[in-house]
């Protein structure tokens, strides 16, 4: 039965040991950081730009304006976009992981940007592209939402 | 007053399961889909570059984007299991509060 029974002081020992290492305020638990609205208005504000930008290559595909020169403006804004977007992440506590993958977005808008400057876009790799950005989108934003535990 | 080990233990692996396994099938469900969606691109790629409609350097591009959204893909599956781990800790914390803070003699947690 002692075996069985610990006493109040050892509870007080192990609670205060977990308590110390695992920041606990209260009774709650907080391992990665608060859901953060900004973050998540920017970043679907910025998908929405990709896209209308994947819509508008698609209607100009195979005419004079498809060209790289013509569309600039898209990739300057979006890298000014992901830039504050990133910044504003890792200022956040405990934020590592959206950190990451926003540095990882802002490593596929460039890698968009290359591919468009050596050619015109095909609707082919357009849909490639696609498929790479609603991943990449999805990911941030299914973090970030359930950042928000239910509230 | 003391505390009874096993019974506690017992307590706390409950809520843990309790709490992962609720938190656990959407997870799952999302990598699940996820990961079909990027063998579907991974295909395509190659497709593409068989065929000639993409070059070498495109490819290269296109199969670092795929990586870089594989990577983002697997980052927010580790979030996810992350905040499930910190739901766990908190219900099973929840569970013994009572009895903790009455075997300390003040509000502990």
């Amino acid at each position: 039965m002692k075996i069985n029974r610990i006493s109040g002081f050892s509870v007080f020992l192990v609670v205060v040991c977990l308590v110390a290492t695992l920041g606990l305020s209260g009774c709650t638990v907080k391992l990665i950081s608060s859901y953060d609205e900004t973050t998540d208005r920017t970043v679907t504000a910025l998908q929405r730009k990709t896209e209308a930008h994947l819509v508008t290559l698609e209607a100009v595909e195979g005419l004079p304006e498809c060209t790289y020169d013509n569309h600039k403006p898209f990739y300057d804004e979006a890298k000014v976009d992901i830039s504050a977007i990133t910044i504003r992440a890792a200022a956040i506590p405990k934020n590592e992981i959206t950190t990451k993958e926003t540095i990882l977005l802002s490593n596929n808008l460039e890698n968009f940007e290359k591919l468009h400057k050596i050619a015109c876009l095909s609707k082919d790799q357009i849909a490639l592209l696609r498929s790479h950005f609603n991943s990449s989108f999805t990911a941030i934003l299914k973090l970030e939402l359930a950042k928000r535990r239910g509230d | 007053m003391s505390l009874d080990a096993i019974k506690l233990g017992k307590d706390i692996l409950a809520a843990f399961n309790g709490t992962l396994a609720d938190k656990w099938p959407d997870i799952k469900e999302y990598g699940e889909a996820e990961a079909k969606k990027l063998a579907q691109t991974l295909v395509m790629i190659e497709t593409l570059k068989v065929s000639g409609k993409i070059n070498k350097e495109q490819a290269a591009l296109h199969l670092e984007m795929q990586k870089n959204a594989t990577r983002m893909v697997l980052m927010t599956i580790e979030g996810l299991g992350i905040l499930a781990a910190e739901a766990a800790i908190s219900s099973a914390l929840n569970v013994v509060k009572d009895g903790v803070n009455s075997a300390v003699g003040f509000t502990l947690l």
